[in-house]
């Protein structure tokens, strides 16, 4: 299946906007404004839904006219792009979605044509599906883990790196000693938070949207 | 002035998150070459010697390509105007980690031949090489993302393999000494020293760059 690569699945939806000519501000552009201040960190919609290694919103105006002797041709709707990569089934993640981030998808998808809502979670899952379109090849690099072992695995890395430099010169026995209370330290440490924080950002990234 | 106001409040620059880069590229083919196109990413898929390039770049956490038909477009109302297409389109859609300069150039360098195959198909592809022509076609096709979310922002591809590799070799240390003597430790120790010692380096925030 080519939505799928080990047990990460890569899901891309097209859902179309609703087009008003009546409104002052169309559902695009007020689409884009919520996006535009939705946290991107630990905040984030997506870091309450666990599984999620990377996801994005776009807000799709129109296909590219690449010049000619190419035909120039349009779109008659703007559509939301939603592009996730998550761990195991479609079903389970959608389920997860509508349950726990329900605010969240309401503001974005309320835009969209035919959108059910999240009260039914089945006409929700069963909308997304009518949204979906098959991934033709997908490639994800690690695909055997989850985000969760993920986020273990760097804590670690980065927690042993510290002790060797911390502890290199001591005696054999207060080392041994001591990398039993490390690992004692990380087996009871709290599960590492997706999304990280505003200090995770590089100052460029907060520059003027081009 | 409602509008102004608004498009003056998305201040993020959200082609970004951290190490990862979203960039999303929209192309149009003449709806008879897509089944070779549909036909080279079966190859692709089934054929697992030919990703190894694309893996051992190591810099693209997920990446995929999406085939819509012109007639695939999702329509979920009859009042949504029916698309009227003469092309197919290629989404693709990647996360990455580096400047978008670099990404392309290493594309360029490293995979020409494989998206040569994948993009020859498009209209008014020029070849991925030189690569001039081909960071212009790209600059044309591609279009922003809204809203990019990453689960663990700090680490590249590369940090994630490595900190799973440590992650194991500690998982299997600890196993091992748990019944060692001082002396036996010494050297299981620096064996394991030895054994994780290239993938102790540090994540952090990414390096400005363009």
């Amino acid at each position: 299946m080519s939505n799928q690569s080990g047990q990460v699945y890569g899901l891309t939806i097209l859902s179309p906007i609703i087009e008003d000519d009546r409104l002052d501000i169309c559902h695009s552009m007020e689409l884009r404004w919520y996006l535009g201040h939705l946290p991107r960190d630990h905040k984030s919609p997506f870091a309450q839904i666990s599984s999620t290694y990377l996801a994005r919103l776009v807000v799709m105006d129109d296909v590219v006219y690449v010049g000619a002797p190419a035909c120039e041709e349009h779109l008659k709707s703007h559509y939301l792009v939603f592009e996730t990569n998550f761990d195991w089934d479609l079903e389970t993640y959608l389920t997860r979605l509508a349950r726990e981030t329900p605010e969240f998808v309401d503001a974005v998808w309320k835009h969209c044509v035919g959108y059910p809502g999240v009260s039914d979670i089945a006409a929700f899952i069963a909308y997304m599906k009518k949204c979906q379109v098959e991934t033709t090849f997908f490639f994800a690099d690690v695909n055997n883990r989850t985000v969760q072992k993920s986020l273990e695995a760097l804590r670690t890395q980065s927690a042993l790196a510290r002790f060797i430099a911390k502890h290199q010169g001591q005696s054999p026995a207060e080392v041994q000693r001591e990398f039993g209370r490390l690992l004692h330290a990380i087996a009871h440490a709290p599960p590492p938070i997706p999304g990280g924080d505003e200090s995770d950002r590089m100052p460029q990234e907060n520059r003027p949207h081009e | 002035m409602i509008r102004e106001a608004r498009q003056h409040t998305i201040t993020k620059m959200t082609n970004i998150n951290g190490k990862a880069y979203a960039m999303n590229a929209i192309t149009p083919m003449k709806p008879w070459k897509t089944p070779i196109l549909k036909l080279a990413f079966f190859v692709l898929g089934a054929v697992k010697p030919l990703q190894k390039n694309l893996k051992d770049l190591s810099f693209i956490h997920f990446a995929r390509w999406v085939v819509i038909r012109r007639n695939q477009f999702p329509r979920l109302s009859d009042r949504q105007p029916r698309e009227e297409l003469r092309y197919d389109y290629l989404l693709f859609f990647s996360n990455f980690n580096g400047t978008w300069n670099q990404y392309i150039d290493a594309f360029s360098a490293v995979l020409s031949q494989g998206l040569d195959l994948i993009w020859r198909w498009s209209e008014k592809y020029p070849g991925s090489r030189p690569v001039t022509g081909f960071k212009r076609y790209i600059s044309l096709v591609q279009f922003d993302t809204d809203y990019y979310y990453n689960a663990y922002p700090r680490a590249a591809t590369n940090d994630v393999k490595a900190a799973l590799r440590v992650q194991d070799a500690v998982d299997q240390f600890a196993r091992a000494s748990q019944s060692l003597s001082p002396a036996e430790f010494e050297k299981a120790w620096l064996e394991f020293l030895v054994r994780v010692q290239s993938d102790l380096g540090s994540t952090g925030v990414a390096p400005v760059g363009t």
